[in-house]
């Protein structure tokens, strides 16, 4: 059988195209392109090149229209036995080519070119073409003449012309040979003989018969020529009758020659214009030669030559001739049954082109399995040839059926099948795809089928001795195959891949990459999704939304600095696998990757961190990684993992290799756009003196310094600092004055940043453990979550400055350090309560009112005062008594340390002037020192006082004036919660100026925070410590009020010692005593009373009335209306007759009328009818007898 | 029973779903291959005879050698319930496609089978052996 039969074939000349010499590989075939230009040649063309010798037997050549057809045959073949009966099959030309400049020997040129025709007998015209020859050997040549011709070196088109001319010559001096045999046949009547005819000795019966099929032989003959010759009317005339004499004589083969080359003259004639009449008629025709071929086999000559492959040629030219996809389902009959013929044939060879042919024509039809199966087949027989070359065409032609297969080398891929692509990209981006076109992804996979065609390639690539193919077949076979794969079998693919590897060059890259599985995976830093999707549900709501935010999360990377990118890879098979190196592949070649080496064990997964350096600003992909494994380079994409794992979960891929490694399930994530930055500065930090946590106990202050260093290769320009994280209020300062004034940092600049702490309070949870503990030294760190953080904001100078177009508003990317502040915080001094204490001294009755301490005193003049208790004692201004006001605080130190304690109360500047200390600058009182040693109790007493308003005025109750003032007594209710909040603001004033700090070793102090508990206590009492009574009374002497007028109201006069003035204002018995009450309104309305003055005794008799009186009075002393004008005061004199002496007191009373709403709220009266009944403190006097 | 048979269901996109070898002869490992490659190449066959009629049953539709391809299409076009067999049991062949086509629909009816993936139900199995022991 001949390879690519059509039912044109008849008419092509069969030309051997031989090298002559060496010629190289290269050039020959590109000569023999050349050649193949002109294998239809025009007959109006040669007619230059023929002359008539005699008169032509082709009467009816076509000379404007027809032409001559050639056929090249590279290599020449060997005679066919069935030349004769098919004229085509006859080698009828020669072409020798020769390349002048490898054979310089024009002579022995010749003598090889005579001594390779000779080897085709058959040969009619025999010319040598020699390119590319030499001066020399142009002389040389033009003298030589004959069969050489030289194709003097020019230009490609100059050279085409020249080998068109030649043809046309050729093929001229074919046509006046095939006229001459022609002519000579006619007359003598060639014996003509087939295979098919018996060579044994002919009985006389069979030569009669033989004699008359000779006639008919001959015709089908001459038809033949006619047809090479391009007159198919002459063609159709000879076999018209030749069909007629071979039917006469039964020979049923020539017939079906005969009737071959008719319907071939047809399709000539018709120039290739199909109708379907035509179509019909060659359907019609070529079924009777297909019978007719059937009908010539001899039983006899069976084992021996059977016109078999006849009809099967037949069968397939018919078959290539209809070979459309309409017609797809007669051509699959044709090809079936010509598939059928291949058992019965006996030559392997003509089988291999059999099958070769049905694997074209089915590739033609678009029946591409069809084609993969039959070629695959063809792959079959080459193999079972033992030699290399059939390995590699066997190699080579299962290669053309991978992609039937789906078994494709991933080089062959890539421009193919874009949809592919953009499914997979599609897929990284969405997340979630449609199970639709995730299977698209595992189309056609029929794994037993492309297990065995990746074997018999890994088998012919071996074979062939291609190292590269059989690494490739044996990686894409273990890679996807494993699961079906025994231990045994994935060994030997290991082996095969490692023996091919040797013969490979070092650094190979091959476009299929075996094992190990690769998957980029979450950074564990996004945990909580992770964390979300271990959960006991099958469904948690966050899950999804989380996985398109990571998916979509872009980083960005800095130019110099190192980065990391976790992998994980899965060695599902039962060998050690050792990668030699794998690094990140980079395509945009701006990252410098690291190699690293890894050992994966038998069935085992691992992860890895693969790391890198950006070299240049841009984007990077990183698609996936290249492995150096088994001896060969090979890239693996994250995708294609990616994809693999999606079709595991939808069962379409026999398994996950991750999951069959056992590797718990991490989330695995597609590398997100990655853009470049330039280099930015790097500060690190470094807390000055350890980094480890810093023990605090509560309320601790703490001084930190925290010292950044520029670790990067720019200078810092801008920096910000913030907090963030719990217990922010803990940090009391940053200096990030100091950050500032030290920028720009230099690279390798370091700056030392102090940060002020106080310890936190002390979390419950910690302090009942330390308690179960037994001792309070239990060094328990707290929670790193509590730890306050500090975030320090910073970035480089401004890139590009010199190009503003490019950075038109792009602000340079910055960066953030974290600093955590490790603070353990322990208890320390626990507070137990708070309660206040006040205490009222009675006054003496002196001549002077008594005068109230300012806290103008200074407090150095304090501080030389010989007793400093004595301060504490003052007088109250606005109720004349002394009094004495502390809030004792017991505190506790369960700590094995020794605390000491500081009061001090911290006066601020005030802009408002009703404040006492108002004229005042700052000023802290130190009081002295309490020391609490370790687990012991103290109780610790501060001095409220200061905190007096001048005034009892609507201020405070602001709110509850205006309430009265829209509609006065509406609500009480309101108004009482008006007051409260105004208390309250109030409380949290006063405070807040009262600072408990204690001090623990040298470097130990900070401050108890304490408030709550201050409120607590004085929450009660606070308008007793706030406000001052409406009301002030005192009692003087008159005499010494007279001596020394006006000097009660000086508020500058000098500090003089109480006592000493109380012990001028003694009183003798006996005597008429002037007195006066002087009363002050401490408000700012004007209050209508009546007042009235008792004097009681010792044993608290009233003494001034009843009938047992000891003091006798002049003036009025009940009931005595008065009206004191706004902040003024009155007096009300009197006089008293002590008749005993001994200790009297004296306490005023008045009963106030009209009273307004901020007496009342002052007296904390219920309703508005009950009497508001002031009274003022007592008044001591000490009556001395005149003795 | 058949001596040779080899039934294949081919889901939409070409896949085989489900591959069963149920004839009698003793298996061979290359003769299975060899089926696989029979049925895979007659899809190219089945795909253009499918659109021609509105058969469900496409009778004989391929054959290599003594090795005839039978192919029954379900309503959608999509899956494709192939048989290789070597015997010319048109009516059993016909009988033992509309079981299987049953069959595979239950095992679409159950909501945790994926359609388009592997089946990989042993009473599926089971019962397809059952029916070609019975049918063919």
């Amino acid at each position: 059988m001949e390879p690519d039969v059509s039912i044109e074939t008849s008419s092509m000349i069969r030309v051997a195209v031989l090298p002559i010499g060496h010629v190289p590989p290269v050039l020959l075939r590109d000569y023999h392109s050349m050649l193949l230009r002109h294998q239809t040649i025009p007959l109006s063309a040669i007619s230059s090149f023929y002359t008539e010798h005699q008169k032509s037997p082709f009467s009816n050549q076509p000379w404007d229209s027809g032409s001559l057809r050639f056929k090249f045959i590279l290599g020449g073949a060997p005679p066919s036995p069935w030349e004769d009966f098919q004229s085509n099959r006859k080698t009828l030309a020669v072409i020798g080519i020769c390349h002048c400049p490898s054979s310089p020997d024009l002579d022995s040129v010749i003598d090889q070119f005579d001594s390779a025709r000779r080897a085709y007998a058959s040969a009619l015209v025999d010319r040598c073409f020699a390119f590319c020859p030499g001066d020399s050997q142009l002389e040389d040549g033009s003298k030589k003449g004959g069969n050489l011709m030289l194709f003097p070196p020019a230009d490609r088109a100059t050279q085409e012309f020249h080998l068109q001319t030649m043809m046309q010559d050729i093929a001229a001096s074919l046509l006046m040979e095939f006229e001459k045999w022609v002519l000579k046949a006619e007359p003598a009547g060639t014996i003509v003989k087939t295979p098919l005819d018996s060579q044994a000795t002919l009985n006389s019966e069979e030569v009669i018969k033989a004699k008359k099929r000779r006639l008919g032989r001959a015709q089908k003959t001459m038809g033949d020529y006619c047809l090479l010759a391009g007159s198919p009317v002459d063609a159709n005339a000879h076999y018209t009758t030749a069909l007629e004499l071979a039917r006469l004589t039964g020979d049923f083969f020539w017939y079906a020659g005969a009737l071959e080359g008719n319907v071939c003259a047809l399709l000539i004639d018709r120039m290739g214009e199909k109708d379907s009449a035509v179509e019909d008629e060659v359907r019609f025709r070529y079924n009777s030669v297909i019978s007719h071929y059937r009908k010539s086999f001899i039983q006899e000559h069976a084992q021996r030559v059977s016109p078999l492959t006849f009809e099967l040629e037949a069968t397939l030219k018919m078959a290539r001739f209809l070979c459309r996809r309409e017609l797809a389902k007669e051509v699959v009959g044709y090809l079936t049954s010509a598939a059928d013929g291949a058992k019965s044939l006996i030559d392997a060879s003509d089988r291999l082109v059999l099958y070769v042919e049905i694997a074209r024509l089915y590739g033609t039809l678009g029946y591409q399995r069809k084609a993969a199966f039959f070629s695959r087949a063809v792959a079959q027989l080459y193999l079972q040839q033992d030699n290399r070359l059939a390995a590699i065409s066997a190699m080579q032609v299962l290669a053309m059926t991978t992609r039937a297969y789906r078994v494709q080398s991933r080089a062959s891929i890539t421009e193919d099948s874009p949809s592919k692509k953009e499914i997979g990209s599609s897929l990284a981006e969405g997340g979630k795809m449609l199970h639709q076109s995730v299977v698209s992804l595992f189309e056609s996979q029929w794994s037993t089928l492309q297990m065995v065609v990746l074997r018999e390639i890994l088998l012919s690539a071996v074979r062939a001795g291609d190292p590269l193919a059989a690494w490739g077949a044996a990686a894409r076979l273990l890679r996807s195959y494993y699961p079906l794969i025994t231990p045994a079998g994935q060994n030997g693919l290991a082996s095969a891949l490692s023996n091919s590897a040797d013969r490979l060059p070092s650094g190979t890259r091959c476009a299929d990459p075996a094992l190990p599985f690769i998957s980029a995976i979450q950074q564990e830093k996004t945990g909580g999704a992770g964390a979300a999707n271990t959960g006991p549900f099958i469904y948690t709501p966050f899950s999804k939304g989380d996985a398109n935010t990571n998916t979509k999360q872009e980083l960005i990377w800095i130019v110099g600095e190192p980065v990391q990118i976790l992998v994980e890879l899965a060695n599902p098979c039962g060998f050690d696998l050792r990668v030699d190196s794998i690094y990140l592949s980079v395509p945009s070649g701006n990252f410098d990757a690291f190699p690293v080496t890894v050992n994966l064990p038998p069935n085992s997964s691992k992860v890895v961190t693969l790391s890198g350096i950006p070299t240049s600003v841009g984007t990077v992909t990183i698609p996936g990684c290249t492995v150096h494994c088994f001896g060969v380079i090979t890239e693996h994409v994250f995708k294609d993992v990616d994809n693999l794992l999606l079709g595991a979960t939808q069962g379409l891929v026999l398994s996950d290799p991750f999951r069959c490694c056992g590797s718990a399930r991490l989330k695995n994530i597609s590398v997100p756009n990655i853009s470049v930055v330039p280099p930015l500065p790097l500060l690190v930090s470094r807390v000055v003196g350890g980094d480890g946590a810093i023990i605090l106990h509560e309320g601790e202050i703490h001084d930190l310094w925290i010292s950044l260093a520029n670790a990067g290769t720019v200078p810092v320009e801008q920096a910000h600092v913030s907090l963030s994280g719990k217990n922010q209020d803990s940090v009391i300062s940053i200096a990030s004055e100091i950050l500032n004034s030290a920028l720009p940092l230099r690279p390798g600049a370091e700056v030392t940043l102090p940060v002020t702490l106080r310890a936190w309070r002390h979390v419950l949870a910690d302090a009942d453990t330390a308690g179960r503990s037994g001792s309070g030294s239990t060094v328990r760190h707290s929670k790193d979550g509590s730890n306050p953080t500090l975030l320090i904001h910073y970035a480089g100078p401004l890139t590009n400055i010199g190009d503003p177009a490019t950075n038109k508003s792009d602000v340079p990317p910055g960066r953030r350090l974290v600093v955590p502040l490790q603070i353990c915080v322990l208890p320390g001094l626990s507070f137990v309560k708070a309660r206040l204490l006040s205490m009222e001294i009675p006054a003496q009755v002196g001549g002077n009112l008594p005068k109230p301490v300012h806290i103008e005193d200074s407090p150095t003049e304090a501080l030389s005062s010989p007793t400093k208790m004595d301060r504490l004692v003052k007088i109250d201004p606005f109720r004349g008594s002394w009094g004495l006001r502390f809030l004792e605080l017991e505190l506790s130190n369960p700590t094995d340390v020794v605390f000491e304690i500081t009061v001090s109360v911290q006066l601020e500047n005030s802009s408002h002037d009703h404040r006492l200390s108002g004229d005042r600058d700052a000023a802290e009182y130190g009081y002295p020192k309490t020391r609490i040693d370790r687990d012991c109790s103290a109780r610790v007493l501060i001095p409220l006082e200061h905190f007096k308003l001048p005034v009892l005025d609507d201020s405070f109750f602001v709110k509850d004036n205006q309430a009265d003032g829209a509609n006065s007594g509406r609500n009480s209710s309101f108004s009482e919660r008006n007051t409260k909040a105004e208390l309250n603001a109030s409380i949290k004033n006063l405070i807040s100026k009262i600072k408990v700090r204690w001090q623990s070793g040298r470097n130990s102090s900070g401050e108890l925070n304490i408030k709550d508990a201050i409120q607590a206590a004085l929450q009660t009492s606070v308008m007793d410590v706030l406000l001052p009574d409406p009301l002030t009374f005192c009692f003087r002497l008159s005499r010494y009020a007279l001596e020394e007028p006006e000097n009660s109201s000086s508020h500058n006069s000098p500090n003089v010692q109480v006592h000493s003035d109380a012990a001028k204002g003694s009183v003798l018995a006996h005597e008429m005593t002037p007195m006066e009450v002087v009363v002050r309104n401490n408000t700012k309305e004007k209050i209508k009373m009546s007042l009235s003055i008792t004097c009681r005794d010792v044993a608290g008799e009233n003494c001034v009335e009843g009938t047992k009186a000891t003091v006798l009075c002049s003036g009025v002393l009940s009931g005595i209306t008065v009206e004191v004008p706004s902040l003024q005061e009155i007096k009300h004199s009197f006089s008293l007759y002590f008749l005993v002496p001994g200790e009297y007191t004296l306490v005023a009373a008045s009963v106030i009328d009209d009273a307004n709403d901020i007496l009342r709220a002052r007296a904390r009266t219920k309703s508005s009818d009950e009497p508001i009944f002031c009274r003022g403190p007592p008044y001591h006097v000490r009556v001395v007898g005149t003795a | 029973m058949a001596t040779t048979a080899c039934f294949v269901i081919v889901s939409r996109n070409d896949i085989p779903i489900y591959e069963a070898e149920v004839g009698s002869a003793a298996k061979r490992e290359d003769a299975a291959q060899l089926h696989q490659f029979i049925l895979h190449a007659a899809l190219d066959i089945v795909q253009d005879l499918a659109w021609t009629t509105s058969a469900m049953y496409l009778k004989a539709i391929d054959r290599f050698n003594d090795l005839v391809v039978s192919v029954y299409v379900t309503a959608d076009i999509h899956t494709r319930l192939m048989l290789l067999h070597d015997s010319r049991n048109d009516d059993g062949i016909k009988s033992f496609f509309q079981e299987v086509h049953e069959l595979y629909i239950k095992t679409l009816l159950n909501p945790l089978y994926l359609p388009g993936s592997r089946i990989t139900s042993s009473h599926f199995d089971t019962k397809v052996r059952a029916l070609a022991r019975k049918y063919l």
